[in-house]
């Protein structure tokens, strides 16, 4: 039976590719644990020029209330400047920020289809030769997006573009307003560590630069050989410092419960992989604070998570997860940074 | 714990008579009956434990503030209005601890949020 999105994303692709005949969409699938987006993949196919055509494509759907609010044209930009480059994502094709077709924005990108993203499939077993390999591409890839030229991508002309010694004061701002916003009960751990932060701010960026948002195991394609073929979820790209990227890899909630970064290898490799590839020094102290920051923005993350399901405007399962299971644990990661565990 | 479990079993009840349409992609089906499992289990695992956490942390707080826990009422939601109450009664404790530069007020202080976040730690809990 034909998924009930399936018409309307054909009608609406048709209207973008004049001059084919017998559009038609097909296998629309729901790609689980999205919860700022929801994500589906589906196959396009077509007749032109004589010969008959087949796309996998990937929909990217703003959901009702999204754990994170940001502009869907935003994300469109960050993976659209990364085409071509070092750093592997998925090409775009169409951006849509009326709700009028599928009744909320989206975009529409081609699919990297055969790939893992799943933390859990790559620690089973069947990978673990390869993740050496593919802790030093996940870093350098990292390294090639903090050593790119945000001007030059054109990125300036859709993010904001803060001074080198504002990036900290701006980010914790924000983060600090999300939990104002939207925290369900006191958060007395959170609340010590951004007091903590404000009292010690980090020196300025060393320059500026594209800040992934999200850069974290679980946010990447990577196959068998240990390559990562596509970066995903750019949905909280910004520019800031640098550092802010390296230290939400190291998150200790990304350490998927193996005491590495990211479950991958010791911190230390992976920054000396990032620092190689970015050209940029890691001063320690600074990735400390950025550290602690994130688990700041972590809480935000799962504050609204828990908010978006108690308000009612996104009751997806994995908002329960989020909160259930990672606000205790960002308090622990907050507690284990500050020294107090 | 927020959301509550009753909520959060409100909306699995929900998810599930959803799933039982036969419209329904087998994958989304699959995924949503795998999601909704693993959160099944932590359900129980909340609601045993939620009302004895509450307690024990509404006594360790008040005891901390020089506070008086209301306990006129056990049930949930009362015990976790208590404990917002307190908490945000010891971020000002904290807070005001920091400025007056008293480290065994702040030593007390962290000891207990060590505790709050062991107390409130699932099975299952990556940190």
């Amino acid at each position: 039976m034909d998924h009930p999105l399936a018409p309307r994303i054909a009608a609406y692709v048709a209207a973008r590719m004049p001059g084919t005949q017998g559009l038609t969409v097909a296998d629309v699938e729901k790609i689980p644990g999205g919860a700022s987006r929801e994500t589906y993949r589906f196959r396009l196919t077509w007749r032109e020029g004589g010969r008959d055509h087949e796309r996998r494509l990937i929909l990217r759907r703003d959901p009702p209330a999204s754990l994170i609010d940001t502009e869907r044209r935003i994300e469109f930009a960050a993976y659209r400047a990364f085409e071509g480059s070092a750093v592997p994502v998925p090409r775009m094709l169409w951006l849509e920020e009326d709700a009028g077709p599928l009744g909320a924005p989206f975009f529409i990108a081609e699919e990297l289809a055969g790939f893992q993203t799943s933390p859990q499939v790559l620690f089973s077993g069947p990978y673990d030769a390869v993740l050496p390999r593919l802790a030093e591409r996940k870093w350098t890839i990292l390294g090639e997006i903090a050593r790119a030229d945000p001007i030059a991508l054109g990125l300036t002309e859709v993010m904001d573009a803060p001074a080198l010694d504002a990036c900290w004061r701006r980010e914790l701002d924000h983060w600090e307003g999300v939990i104002d916003r939207e925290e369900a009960e006191p958060q007395p751990i959170a609340r010590a560590a951004i007091r903590w932060l404000r009292a010690h701010p980090p020196p300025p960026a060393q320059r500026l630069s594209v800040v992934h948002g999200d850069y974290r195991t679980g946010n990447f394609l990577y196959d068998a050989a240990g390559e990562v073929q596509g970066v995903l979820d750019w949905e909280m790209a910004h520019l800031g410092d640098p550092l802010e990227d390296l230290a939400w890899s190291f998150n200790p909630i990304w350490r998927m419960g193996r005491g590495l970064a990211g479950g991958l290898v010791p911190q230390d490799e992976a920054v000396a992989v990032w620092a190689r590839a970015s050209g940029l020094a890691v001063d320690p102290a600074a990735l400390h604070w950025w550290m602690l920051f994130n688990c700041v923005k972590g809480q935000g993350i799962w504050v609204g998570s828990a908010r978006a399901f108690i308000d009612g405007g996104n009751t997806e399962p994995i908002l329960i997860y989020a909160a259930w299971w990672l606000l205790n644990a960002q308090d622990r990661a907050i507690l284990e940074l500050m020294g107090k565990l | 714990m927020t959301p509550t479990v009753p909520s959060v079993l409100a909306e699995l009840a929900e998810l599930a008579l959803r799933n039982a349409s036969p419209d329904v992609p087998a994958a989304e089906r699959a995924n949503a009956l795998t999601l909704s499992s693993m959160i099944l289990g932590l359900a129980a695992e909340v609601a045993d434990g939620e009302a004895d956490c509450l307690v024990a942390e509404n006594r360790a707080l008040a005891e901390l503030l020089a506070d008086a826990a209301d306990e006129t009422s056990f049930r949930l939601s009362a015990l976790r209005a208590e404990n917002a109450r307190l908490r945000a009664g010891l971020i000002a404790a904290h807070a005001a601890a920091e400025t007056a530069g008293d480290d065994a007020r702040q030593d007390a202080i962290w000891a207990e949020l060590r505790a709050s976040t062991e107390r409130r730690k699932l099975s299952v809990a990556p940190v």
